[in-house]
Formats: C-alpha cells, structure tokens, sequence
C-alpha cells in the first residue's frame, strides 16, 4: 500500500488552530435547558447509551466534531497530499508526444485517432499535476517542437495540448531525444516520457542520459496506403509506378490488424482523370501497378486510392508525382578535351556541345579541364586537372606517379568502374597538416585517395554536383581503361538524375522539393490545413527549405505564374502502422508498456470536497430547530 | 350553558353519580374482622347461604337443616358467608414531577373516584399526599359512608402540588401510620431513583393489594426533542447534559417499556395490578372504560 505524501508539508502547522477552535467551541456552548419530570429515565438512557455507542464522546459534541473535521480536511489539503504512482516522482518531466503521420490513425471508424488517445493520456497527467511539478510538451515527428516551456499551469498546457495535430511526415524519435537533453541542462530532467503509436524506428541513435517511460498507445484499425509513385523514362514516354500497401498482423504478435480490402485507385493526368481500376488487397501484400504516360509535355499525375472498407489513415491515400518534359540531355565538352567527347558521343539521347548548334543558356552536364569556365552553367560539373580555390590550401598536385589504392565503389559516378593499376601523373600532396575532416568542412567528400593525397572529389551542393579530379585523366593510363566509358557514362546518368530526365519520384512530404524560380524574390507557399509560409528565393532562384507537414498540392505564388506541387506520405512504415515494442538504443533497450500514464494523484480536491461537506452538514446541524424544545 | 352546581370541583355530577354506583374489584378478599360489606372466604353469619357439611358434636343446633335430616335422616349443617370490612387506602404523589401536564388534576380525579367507590361501599378509606421528602404525608384519616364524601372532596382540592417526595419513601411512611387490610392505590408517575421492591413488599405485607396507577404526561409518554439539550430535574433541580436528543429516543422508549415492564411484574408478583395511563386521559374515559375492561371496577 502506498502511504500518500504531502507537496507542502510545512502547512501542517494550521493544525495549531484546533487548541483555540476547541477552546472557543467549548466556551460558546450553549445548550437550551428543558425542565423534565425526572430525570431518573434520562439518566438510565444516557448510561445504556454511553455503553453501545463507542463513539458518544464524540456524538456529545457533534458539532466540535464537524468543525474538527472541517478544519482537518482544511489543513491536509492545504497541505497538498498526493498519492505516490509507485513510480519515481519526476519534479520535471518532458512528455515528447509522436505527431507522426501514423498517429492520425483511427482505432474503428469514426473513432479517436492515436492522438486522441495520447492527448487524454497526457490530459489525466495534467489533472493530477502536482503543484511542485512542471511538465514541458514536445511533439516529434521527422523533427521536434516544443510545444510548452516547463510550467504547472493547467490551462497553458491543456491549450497546447488541443492545437496540438498530427504532421504527415514519418517519425524520427532523435530530435525529440536531443531536444529533451538540452533541457536537462538547464533544468533537473530524472525521466522523459514518450508516448508514441510504437510506429517509430526501432534503432534510435541516442545516448539515453536520462530514464524513458515509453508509453505505447493502442493500435489502429487496418490500412491500406500507397507508398511508392514514381516513374521511369521510357522510349515512348514514362513508366510510372506505384505500390500500395496494407496492415499485416504479425503471427502470434499483436498488431494492427491484416486489411483485406477491394482497393480502388484513380489515376489523374493534369486532373484528369485516365484510369479507374480495383486490386484486391489481402494478408498485407503489397500490390505493384504499372501505368504507362505517353507525353511530350510536363503533366503533373495524381493517384488516389479508396479501398471499400475500413481504412484507418488517410493521408496515405493520395500521391502525387511530377513529370518532367522529356529531352535529350543538354552536355558541354570543351573540343579539346577530345577523349571525353568520343566516350560521349557513344551515349544516346544527348547534345552535345559545343557544335553547329548554338549552345544553350545552361546545361546539364559540363565538363572542363581548367579554373576557368568556359560553357554556361550546369547542375553537374566535372572538372578535371586542377585543384579548386576552395581545397588549394588543403591540397598540390605534383608532377609524379601516383596510383588510386582506394575508392567509393558505391558512389553514382565510381559505380562498375575498376580504378586499381590505374596509372596517374599527377601526384596529390596533402599540405602540412591538412587532414581529411578539412575537406568535409569544405564541403567535398572524397571519392577517390592515393597514398599522397585525394584524387577524386565531390561536391554536392543545392544548385548542382560538382565532381572534381585533381589529375587530368589525360595523364592516366585511365582514358586507355575499359572503365573510362563507364565513367562518363555514369556522369551522364548523375546528371540525368539531377535533372530528372531519367527517373522522376513523387516528393515525401517534409519538405517542399526545391523549385528553380526567379532569383531573389518573395514566394508565398500555401497548403492544406491551411498552411501558409513565406520565403525568399535565393541568388541563383532555388527556392529551399519550405516546410510542407501534411500531404496535398502546395501553391507555390509571387513570381511570373503560380505554380503547385504535390507532396505525398510514401512511407511504408508509417502505412504498416507497424508497431515496435522496444525502442534500441546504443547501450540499452527500452521496452514499450500499455499500462495508463498515471502520475501522482492529488488528493487535496477530495479533502476540499470533504470540508465543503463537513460545512455544509455543520450548518445544516447548527441551523436545525430542536423540534420539541418548549419556547 | 349548564347552571347546576357541581358537588366537586374534582368531577361533574354526572361522573359522580356514576362513580357512586360503583364498586372496586379486588383479585383477592383483604378484609379485616371488622364485619363490612365485603364476604370473606370462611364461613361467616350472614345471610347468603354457602354450603353444607356434616355436623359435627358442639355445632350450633340451629344451623342444621332440618329438611334433608328428614329425608335422608343425617344431619347436615348449613354455612353462610362471613362478610367483613375492607380497607381503601389511596396514596396521590403530590410531588413536583406530577405538575407536568394534567396528571396531578388526573391523581386527584382518580383519587375521588376511587374514594368515593370506598365510601358508598361502606368501606373504610384514607387519603394520603406525599409533597417533600422527610415530612409527614397529608392523611385523611379513614371514613366512610357518604357522609364523608365532602370531606375527602375537600381534602383532594386542598392539596398542594410541590415537593420531591420520591413515591418509594411515600409508601413507607404511609404504611408507617394505617392499620388494616384492603385495597392501596397508588397513583404516581412512579419516576424515582429508588427501588420499588421494599414498598411493594411492604404493602403485600401490610394485607394491601396494590393497585398501581402510573399516570405520565405527553413529554413522558412521546417526547419529540432534539439537538443538544440540557434536562432539568423539576424536583431537585438536577441538571443533565444529553446530546442528540434525537438519537436517543429510541434508547428511552426501551427503558421506559422496561420501567412499566417493571413495575407490572412487582405488582402482579404480589396479587396486585398496574397500569399506566396517559394523563391526558379523560377522567370518564379511564374510569368507564379503560379501568373497566382491565376489570379493577365494576
């Protein structure tokens, strides 16, 4: 049994105020005097009394007793009793709260969504908030917010409480971590709370540094989603693709439950609509669909799915994916740089400049064997032969052998091609005390390293990638390689990608993909819920970094034409409304509980009710008429 | 409106003359040797035959009966009853506690009634008044006839109400000053601190067959009180505190059940009778038929 405690145990000393209550009651006592027959009756009454109540010294004086209790209830509840949850009493205590696209998932239809569920958890943790307690309210999603600052009142926290709503992005736990860390520095965190759908990653990349009371709601209904729609370039025109996907119970396990559900999707082209089909899905497998676009133009496609029964998330049933207008890719080779100009002059599909054409205001792939640019613009540069201004601190080639012991195979651009026994005559040297963190905060990753120095590099940045050799491959056995065609062919695909010729993918919501638009002006971006955001393009007319936290066609408006794009969840996890039941952390795990979030429960409105009681009684006791009582 | 002029303050005429065809029905024959109007049980001169038996040597003569010697040629004596004087002895508790409602009027009412039932029965009756302890009670000697009615009249009009006479002292000091058997009606509220027992042995001692009125006013008999109160003793100002007077009156109506109980048992114990009666009673009520159907008077 669990003994209550007291927040404010120094009001104890009211109690003081007994000795003069009792004092007083006894000095005002009045009694009305009735002249009996004989009091020979009475007395027998009074002795036969004394022995079957045991509680008549009290009776005696009923109305000292009311004012006993009154004064007692008074006095404890001034005190701030509470009773203890068996758990460690946190005085602070951040509550993150998963906002994640999977929590607006429904239990039945039209029943209460995760959070729902979760903001009446934390709503009964409000209602017995003690007075020396402060809780702080966090929403994760893919980031986290704070929401409230550490405090105790009620009121604050219950009205963020209730605008608090679900983000269409899937879950990243980390933030919300780190966001409760940094607390702790200013404040005594022994404990956080987190209470989550369970559909998060169950790796979490995290020094815990404090307890985790990970509180896991119940489960949703069924749910069937897309969660892929993307395209690829066809002869013809565009392959598109999508997945849909549904809930599967695991066996044996507990889970959302398997949907089985005649899916029926719609897909549009420019709004229009160019196909309306059905697929069954069954026991959660996953049902691929295949549409074939044959355009000229940019159309923007739109694909809804409405499976005939319960589905238990919305937001994952509409995608929406951009595609782009098909061309040849545009690619500028200096003439002298002949050994690339015959490796890409093998590769379909692709104008190469310069030539008899005019060579256009910016392409999409430019090659160059010096500082000095001589095409236009491109989103992929690759540079051969030179060091760049930026890493000249950090780097000199030398005259001298040098030979490739390492490289990222993996890379888009290094992928199938085999750099080993590649002969160089340039030699990198690395600086004195140049290392390879100096690169990274210059923004370059190496691809490529000798034993001297880099020899490859790359350089992502929002407006482009820039590959950097800082030996010309003239001066390399590598043009002689079988690999060398690959390479350019690989830059043609990374530069493909870049400009979305090859393969185009609908945009996850998040984030709004970046828009090229003009430079230095103000946009306006609005959305659904009605989201609203303003921002400034910068100087080379990408527009970045626009939050887009729920899935639908965002206006993009302040320039020539406004213009929309489509965001989508396409998050299988959060579509599997799958549940993890333990959260892995780098040292330790931490299980999930379904039992209530019970916080310590204050005891000092039922003692203020009890005293209201006891007063009420007392008047009533004390304005009662004696019936009986002559005169 | 009715001019006559009553006899009494005590009873209309009406009552009165009612009452005086009255009679008292004692449960068994307390008489003295005197001869009065009551038979006893032996065999006795008068001239309500009785039985016969056989006659025996020294047997009066004259008794025999001479008719069934002839016939069946035995003599046989013939027997009369003995009728003898019975004493009425009534004891009114004149104490303060029988001021409260009408039940010292109601005493006296019953004492006259009773009185006047002795008197035309050719019985001899006293009157007693106990008022305060340690004194001696008021007496009206024994009389009887109806020559005396006025005087035991008088006597029950000028009693004083007042004092703490306890009624078990009472009878002590009544029995203290009569001589003679018969009847004593005490009529009392019988509230006392005191035991009843010695009295009552004391009376069925003295050849006095009790009849035990208990006369109790409303707020004796049902009190509707409640909170906390402060009861004061009318006869010796003693004072009592008793909260939740409410509460309790279930634990009263038990102990005065148990009092009444009580004192049926003591009196019935010693050939006698009790009864208690609300003093609210009409006195034509209670005379004519309550006392009536309990048989004390026919």
């Amino acid at each position: 049994m669990t003994l209550p405690g007291f927040s404010a145990l120094l009001n104890a000393w009211w109690f003081l105020l007994l000795i003069p209550l009792i004092i007083f009651y006894f000095l005002k006592l009045r009694r009305p005097r009735v002249d009996m027959p004989s009091l020979a009756l009475w007395r027998q009454v009074i002795s036969d009394q004394r022995v079957n109540s045991p509680f008549q010294k009290f009776k005696r004086n009923l109305l000292l007793l009311l004012q006993i209790l009154l004064l007692c209830c008074l006095v404890i509840g001034a005190m701030q009793p509470y009773l203890s949850s068996g758990a460690q009493r946190a005085k602070y205590l951040p509550v993150l709260i998963d906002t994640s696209a999977s929590m607006a998932a429904l239990d039945v239809a039209g029943g209460k969504s995760r959070l729902d569920e979760a903001k009446e958890k934390i709503g009964k943790l409000i209602d017995d908030l003690l007075p020396d307690q402060r809780l702080c309210l966090i929403a994760v999603n893919s980031t986290a917010r704070k929401l409230t600052d550490f405090t105790d009142n009620k009121r604050m926290l219950r009205e963020a409480l209730s605008q608090l709503e679900v983000s269409h992005v899937p879950s990243r736990l980390e933030d919300g971590f780190r966001l409760a860390q940094a607390l702790s520095r200013a404040f005594p965190i022994e404990s956080v709370m987190l209470l989550s759908d369970g559909n998060v990653p169950a790796d979490v990349e995290f020094e815990l540094p404090f307890k985790l009371n990970y509180q896991r709601l119940s489960y949703g209904g069924p749910n069937v989603g897309i969660v892929d729609f993307n395209a690829r370039r066809s002869k013809s025109g565009w392959d598109v693709f999508a997945r849909i996907e549904g809930t599967k119970q695991p066996e044996g396990e507990k889970g959302p439950p398997t949907a089985k559900t005649l899916c029926e999707y719609q897909l549009f082209q420019n709004g229009q609509s160019i196909k309306q089909e059905s697929v069954s899905i069954d026991n959660g497998q996953a049902e691929r669909l295949v549409f074939k676009i044959s355009t000229d133009i940019a159309v923007s496609l739109e694909l809804r799915v409405k499976p005939d029964s319960f589905d238990s998330l919305e937001a994952d049933n509409v995608a929406f994916l951009n595609l782009p207008k098909p061309r040849p890719l545009a690619v500028y080779c200096p003439e002298n740089m002949e050994s690339f100009r015959n490796a890409l002059a093998t590769i379909p599909d692709l104008n190469l400049y310069p030539s008899g054409d005019p060579t256009p205001a910016a392409v999409d792939l430019k090659f160059a064997d010096g500082p000095i640019s001589t095409g236009p613009p491109a989103r992929v540069s690759f540079n051969v032969g030179y060091v760049p201004e930026a890493i000249a601190s950090l780097l000199e080639v030398e005259p001298g052998l040098a030979e490739i012991v390492d490289w990222q195979r993996t890379a888009p651009l290094l992928q199938h091609v085999q750099l080993l026994d590649v002969q160089i005559g340039d030699q990198p040297k690395l600086t004195k005390g140049a290392t390879e963190r100096d690169f990274e905060l210059a923004g370059y990753e190496i691809l490529a390293q000798s034993r001297t120095g880099p020899l490859i590099l790359e350089k992502p940045s929002e407006a482009g990638t820039e590959f950097q050799f800082v030996f010309h491959p003239d001066r390399s056995s590598l043009v002689y390689r079988v690999g060398f065609p690959i390479l350019i062919q690989n830059a043609t695909q990374v530069a493909l990608q870049r400009a979305a010729l090859s393969e185009a993918k609908g945009s996850p919501t998040g984030s709004l993909p970046t828009q090229k638009l003009l430079a230095n002006t103000d946009y306006t971006v609005t959305g659904p819920h009605g989201f609203s955001q303003s921002a400034k393009s910068d100087d080379n007319g990408f527009l970045s970094g626009i939050e887009a936290p729920f899935v639908g066609l965002y206006e993009v408006s302040g320039g020539a034409e406004p213009i929309q794009v489509g965001v989508s969840l396409m998050a299988s996890r959060e579509s599997s409304l799958v549940s993890v039941e333990k959260l892995q952390f780098p040292e330790v795990a931490v299980a999930a509980t379904e039992t209530t979030v019970k916080g310590d429960q204050p005891l000092w409105g039922w003692f203020a009710s009890a005293g209201l009681a006891f007063l009420i009684l007392e008047w009533w006791y004390f304005q009662k008429k004696p019936s009986g009582v002559p005169g | 409106m009715d001019t006559t002029k009553n006899f009494t303050t005590l009873l209309d005429n009406a009552t009165l003359g009612r009452v005086e065809r009255m009679r008292m029905l004692p449960m068994r024959r307390r008489t003295n040797r005197s001869r009065g109007e009551h038979l006893a049980g032996k065999g006795g001169t008068s001239t309500e035959f009785n039985d016969y038996r056989d006659y025996v040597p020294g047997d009066d003569m004259r008794n025999v009966d001479w008719n069934i010697f002839a016939r069946l040629n035995r003599p046989y004596v013939k027997q009369y009853r003995h009728e003898e004087e019975m004493h009425v002895v009534v004891l009114v508790d004149a104490s303060a506690s029988m001021q409260f409602g009408d039940k010292f009027e109601r005493a006296k009412q019953l004492a006259a009634c009773f009185a006047v039932m002795g008197l035309m029965n050719i019985e001899k009756v006293s009157l007693f008044a106990c008022q305060h302890a340690g004194q001696t009670p008021l007496i009206s000697p024994p009389c009887t006839g109806r020559m005396n009615m006025k005087r035991v009249f008088s006597f029950l009009e000028s009693i004083p109400p007042g004092g703490d006479f306890p009624i078990e002292e009472a009878v002590e000091a009544v029995l203290r000053q009569h001589r003679g058997r018969g009847i004593a009606v005490l009529l009392s509220d019988f509230l006392t601190f005191g035991a009843l027992e010695r009295p009552m042995n004391m009376l069925f001692s003295a050849g006095l067959e009790v009849f035990g009125v208990q006369l109790l006013s409303s707020i004796e008999l049902n009190p509707e009180l409640t909170g906390d109160l402060r009861f004061v003793d009318a006869e010796n100002g003693l004072t009592l505190d008793v909260s939740s007077v409410g509460d309790l009156l279930g634990f009263y109506h038990e102990h005065l059940n148990g009092l009444q109980e009580h004192l049926s048992t003591l009196c019935r114990q010693r050939s006698g009778r009790f009864t208690c009666l609300d003093a609210a009673t009409p006195i034509d009520t209670i005379m004519f038929d309550v006392l009536k159907r309990k048989g004390w008077v026919q």
